[in-house]
C-alpha cells in the first residue's frame, strides 16, 4: 500500500543525490577542512583536550556536520520540489498527503546517512578512526542524528513558500545548529548561556551520541556530555514532534489552498 | 460501478470574496469525451482540482468514478489520472524513472510498470527517448510524457487541463492522435479544458463556464446549429450605428471592434440582397457557417450583458 510509494521517493532522493557528483564532493570536502584544516590549526593552539587530541575529538562533530548538512539539504528540496513538477506527481498520487512529509524525511534521512557511509570511509582510511569505536552505538548515532536533521529540515520546509530564502535558512537554521552544538567544543565548558541553548539543541544530542560511540573504549576527559539515554530520548523525541508538526501543517495547506492550484492560476486561470 | 463517471451537484468554490466556481451540476457518463470551456478565470482549472480532490469545494457534492470527493478521496485518486496544465514531471529524472516514479507512487509493481511504460511509450512514439533526461526532451515530448503518467495506472477517468497549452499544431494534432488512441483502446473517460474550441468539437459534449458558471451546455454540434445557420461579419467604421439600423431584421449584434456579426437563418439567395444592403456603408462583407468559437463569443456576450442587467 504505502511501501511501493515510500519506494519511490527513497529510490529517487538517492539517485538523484548519487547524480549530483559536486554535492557529494563538497559533502566530502566540507567536514574534512573542518577537520584537518581547523582541527589542525585549533589544536595547535590549544594542544590537548584531556588525553584526546582536538582532532581526535572533532571526528563526532564532523560527521554529525555531515549528516546536518546532508538531511537539510535533503529535506529543504522539498521546497524546490513544491515548485516544480514533483509535487503534483505527490499529491495526486493516491496516498495521504501526511505520507509525503514523512517520505521526503525519511528520503533525506538516507541520503544523509549514504554521505555520513562515505565519510566514515574516507575517516577509516586515513586512521581517523579509532578501533574502539562502538559500532552499534556509532549506527544508532548515525541514524538518529540523520532522522533529526532530515526531521528539522522538512519543519522548515512545511513553512517556505518558495526557494528565495534559501541562503537564509542556511544562514539562520543551519550554522546556528552546528555552532551552538557540541560538534566543535564540549559542551559542559562553554559559558552558561551558551550551554543552556546547546543542551536544548537536539542536534547536540545526536552528536553526543556520536561521541560516546567514538570514545566507547577507555575513559575519556572530554568526551560525550550528556547521557547516552536522554540524548536517544532528545532526538527521537524531536523528530516524532518535528514531523508530526510538519505533516499537519503539510496536509493543511494541501487541502486549503494546494501548491498546484497557486501555481496553476499563476498562468491566468 | 455506476454508468455516471462523473456527478457533481451545485459545486461551488469560494477564494475570500471571490467566487471561482458556482453552483455546477454535472453528469458525465462512463466513456464520454468531455469538453469543459471558457475563457481565462472562468473556473475551469478550480472544477477539475475540486473534482480530484486537490481542494475542498466550499459547498456542493461531487461523485467520481462513484466516490465522493469529500469523504473517499484515496478511491477517487486511485481512480483518475490528471495532467496538469503545468507539467508534473522531475526534469532531473529519465523518461523511464518518471514513469516508474508515478508507477510506484500508484501501487504498480515493478514488471506492471515496466509493462505499460514500454507499452506507453511505443503508443506515444517516445520509445527512443526512454533513457533521456526529462529535461533534454522538446516541450511537445513533454506534454506527451506527462499524458503517459498520467495514464500508466489506467485510471477509469482523465483529467486534460488545457493539456496543448504553449504547443505548436503538429504536436498539437499528436497530442490528440494520443488521446483517441487511449480512448479506442481503454475507454477511457476524458475531462478535458481548452482553449482551442476546434479541439473541443470533437467532444460528446460541451459545456461553456462564465464566470464559474455553466452558462450553456450540449453536444457540439447542436450548440452550433442552435447558433444560427450563418454568421455575417460586416467591418465598418461605424459598427454601433450599423448594429442599431440592421438589428430590428438580423437581431442582436455581436461586435468586435469595426467588425459586427449577426446570426443569421435566412436562405442563400436572401443572403446575397442582405449583403448588398450592407455593403453600402461597409468596408466588407463576409457570411460563413458557424462554429464552436461562435458559440464561444455569443455565450459568453449574454454572459457579460446578463451580469450588466444583473
Amino acid at each position: 500500500m504505502i511501501a511501493r510509494p515510500m519506494i519511490a521517493v527513497l529510490e529517487r532522493e538517492v539517485l538523484k543525490l548519487l547524480r549530483q557528483r559536486g554535492r557529494l564532493l563538497s559533502a566530502m570536502v566540507r567536514p574534512m577542512l573542518w577537520l584537518l584544516v581547523i582541527g589542525a590549526g585549533l589544536g595547535a593552539v590549544q594542544g590537548k583536550l584531556g588525553d584526546l587530541s582536538y582532532q581526535a575529538f572533532l571526528v563526532p562533530g564532523v560527521l554529525g556536520m555531515t549528516l546536518l548538512f546532508g538531511g537539510m539539504l535533503a529535506a529543504l528540496s522539498t521546497v524546490y520540489d513544491k515548485e516544480s513538477g514533483v509535487m503534483r506527481m505527490l499529491v495526486i498520487a493516491p496516498i495521504e498527503h501526511y505520507w509525503i512529509v514523512l517520505a521526503k524525511a525519511l528520503g533525506a534521512t538516507l541520503s544523509a546517512l549514504v554521505q555520513a557511509l562515505m565519510l566514515l570511509v574516507l575517516l577509516g582510511m586515513l586512521g581517523y578512526l579509532s578501533p574502539q569505536v562502538s559500532i552499534p552505538l556509532l549506527a544508532v548515532g548515525l541514524l538518529g542524528t540523520a532522522l533529526a536533521c532530515a526531521s528539522l529540515g522538512m519543519l522548515v520546509a512545511a513553512w517556505s513558500r518558495t526557494l528565495d530564502n534559501f541562503a537564509t535558512m542556511m544562514n539562520l537554521v543551519i550554522f546556528p545548529v552546528f555552532f551552538l552544538s557540541g560538534s566543535l567544543y564540549p559542551v559542559q565548558q562553554l559559558p552558561s548561556a551558551l550551554r543552556f541553548v546547546a543542551t536544548l539543541n537536539p542536534y547536540t544530542h545526536g552528536v553526543d551520541i556520536l561521541k560516546h560511540a567514538a570514545t566507547a573504549g577507555p575513559t575519556v576527559a572530554f568526551g560525550a556530555d550528556f547521557d547516552v539515554g536522554l540524548d536517544l530520548a532528545v532526538v527521537i523525541g524531536f523528530s516524532a514532534a518535528a514531523l508530526a508538526v510538519a505533516a499537519a501543517r503539510f496536509s493543511r495547506d494541501t487541502a486549503n489552498e494546494p501548491l498546484v492550484h497557486r501555481l496553476a492560476r499563476k498562468q491566468g486561470d | 460501478m455506476t454508468d455516471v463517471a462523473i456527478r457533481a451537484d451545485r459545486l461551488t468554490k469560494r477564494y475570500g470574496d471571490t467566487l471561482a466556481v458556482v453552483g455546477v451540476d454535472l453528469a458525465i457518463p462512463r466513456g464520454q469525451f468531455f469538453g469543459l470551456l471558457g475563457p481565462n478565470g472562468a473556473g475551469k482549472t478550480s472544477t477539475i482540482h475540486m473534482l480530484s480532490t486537490l481542494i475542498r469545494p466550499t459547498s456542493g457534492e461531487a461523485c467520481v468514478a462513484g466516490y465522493s470527493v469529500h469523504t473517499q478521496k484515496l478511491a477517487v485518486r486511485r481512480s483518475i489520472g490528471v495532467v496538469f496544465q503545468d507539467p508534473a514531471l522531475d526534469r532531473t529524472l529519465s523518461v523511464a524513472e518518471n514513469l516508474r516514479f508515478a508507477g510506484l507512487l500508484n501501487d504498480l509493481s515493478c514488471s506492471e510498470i515496466k509493462r505499460r511504460s514500454t507499452e506507453l511509450l511505443e503508443l506515444f512514439g517516445l520509445s527512443e527517448k526512454r533513457d533521456h533526461p526529462v529535461a533534454s526532451l522538446s516541450g511537445g515530448m513533454r506534454r506527451t510524457l506527462d499524458i503517459a503518467r498520467g495514464v500508466i495506472h489506467q485510471p477509469q477517468i482523465l483529467f486534460l487541463d488545457e493539456p496543448t497549452i504553449g504547443l505548436d499544431l503538429p504536436n498539437r494534432r499528436a497530442i490528440w492522435r494520443y488521446v483517441t488512441g487511449l480512448r479506442a483502446r481503454l475507454g477511457i473517460t476524458v475531462f478535458l479544458t481548452t482553449h482551442y474550441l476546434e479541439e473541443a468539437a470533437d467532444c460528446d459534449e460541451v459545456a461553456f463556464l462564465s464566470s464559474g458558471r455553466i452558462v450553456r451546455s450540449g453536444h457540439p454540434r447542436a450548440l452550433i446549429e442552435q447558433l444560427g445557420r450563418y454568421i455575417v461579419e460586416v467591418e465598418t467604421d461605424n459598427p454601433a450605428e450599423l448594429a442599431e439600423q440592421f438589428a430590428p431584421r438580423l437581431g442582436a449584434a455581436l461586435i468586435e471592434v469595426d467588425c459586427v456579426q449577426f446570426r443569421c437563418n435566412k436562405e442563400p439567395a436572401e443572403l446575397v440582397s442582405l449583403q448588398g444592403e450592407l455593403a453600402v456603408s461597409a468596408r466588407a462583407v463576409r457570411w460563413r457557417r458557424p462554429n464552436l468559437n461562435d458559440v464561444f463569443l455569443w455565450v459568453n456576450q449574454t454572459g457579460t450583458s446578463q451580469k450588466r442587467a444583473a
